[in-house]
């Protein structure tokens, strides 16, 4: 019992004395509130400009309207070209007829 | 390679297969139906003419093209003689000078023929279109000889 007081004395004792804290990094406090802030905030969204783009041309609305348009301006400029080719084949044709080419 | 990258190489892949098929089907399918066996189909979309103006147009026509086929055949058999007189000698002998020169003037009698022909289809047609067909005809028959010539005189100046 006696032994336990003079244990409990010393720990008291040492306990008491003046210890030497190792001093803090420059902007410690700062920094720690930075890194909470950080951890608090929405976690940054990893989609890069291209997974976004993918994903606006696969949203039903502008895929549908853009194969329209494509489709529509095949059409047009295919029947365009049609024409002309059969206007020019016609022409052709009636030249070779009036004007072989030993005449021409 | 990347997810979104395959994705939009496939989606440029279909725009472009969507895009030529439907090119080429509206070429195909127009090109059909615009065509025609008739020869002189071209002139009634061309030069706008009535059922009238074409009915004329046909009968010059068809009274044009035996005229032409005997020019065609008149010029065939001078064409073998010329061929025959230079597979002879080797040099332009007088004999080769005058099947050349029979050559050219049975061209020039055969375009002159031609010639008569556009100007009575002109005749047949309404003015404005008429003096437009004359002058395409002569681009489209006689243009070629000026073309050669231009390019003879452009070449034979210093």
């Amino acid at each position: 019992m006696k032994k336990e007081n003079l244990a409990d004395e010393k720990l008291s004792a040492l306990l008491r004395e003046p210890r030497l804290s190792p001093s803090l990094p420059p902007r410690f406090q700062e920094n720690v509130w930075r890194r909470i802030e950080d951890a608090e905030a929405p976690a940054k969204s990893s989609v890069t400009w291209l997974e976004a783009f993918v994903a606006l041309i696969l949203r039903p609305r502008f895929a549908y309207a853009t194969l329209a348009a494509l489709m529509l301006a095949g059409i047009s400029l295919g029947a365009y070209s049609g024409a002309q080719s059969a206007r020019h084949e016609a022409e052709a044709r009636y030249v070779a007829s009036v004007a072989p080419n030993p005449l021409r | 390679m990347n997810r979104p990258l395959v994705i939009l190489l496939g989606v440029l892949m279909l725009g472009a297969a969507v895009f030529a098929g439907s090119y080429f089907a509206a070429r195909h399918t127009c090109a059909t139906v615009m065509s025609s066996t008739d020869d002189l189909s071209w002139l009634r979309t061309e030069f706008h003419l009535s059922d009238a103006a074409m009915a004329r147009v046909r009968q010059l026509h068809e009274g044009y093209l035996p005229q032409c086929m005997k020019m065609c055949a008149k010029l065939a058999a001078k064409k073998a003689e010329v061929t025959d007189v230079l597979a002879n000698g080797t040099n332009v002998t007088v004999g080769v000078q005058q099947k050349l020169t029979e050559l050219g003037e049975l061209r020039a009698q055969c375009q002159a023929q031609m010639l008569q022909h556009f100007i009575a289809v002109s005749r047949a047609m309404p003015p404005e279109e008429g003096r437009r067909y004359l002058a395409e005809m002569e681009r489209l028959t006689l243009g070629f000889h000026e073309e050669i010539e231009q390019t003879m005189d452009m070449s034979a100046k210093p």
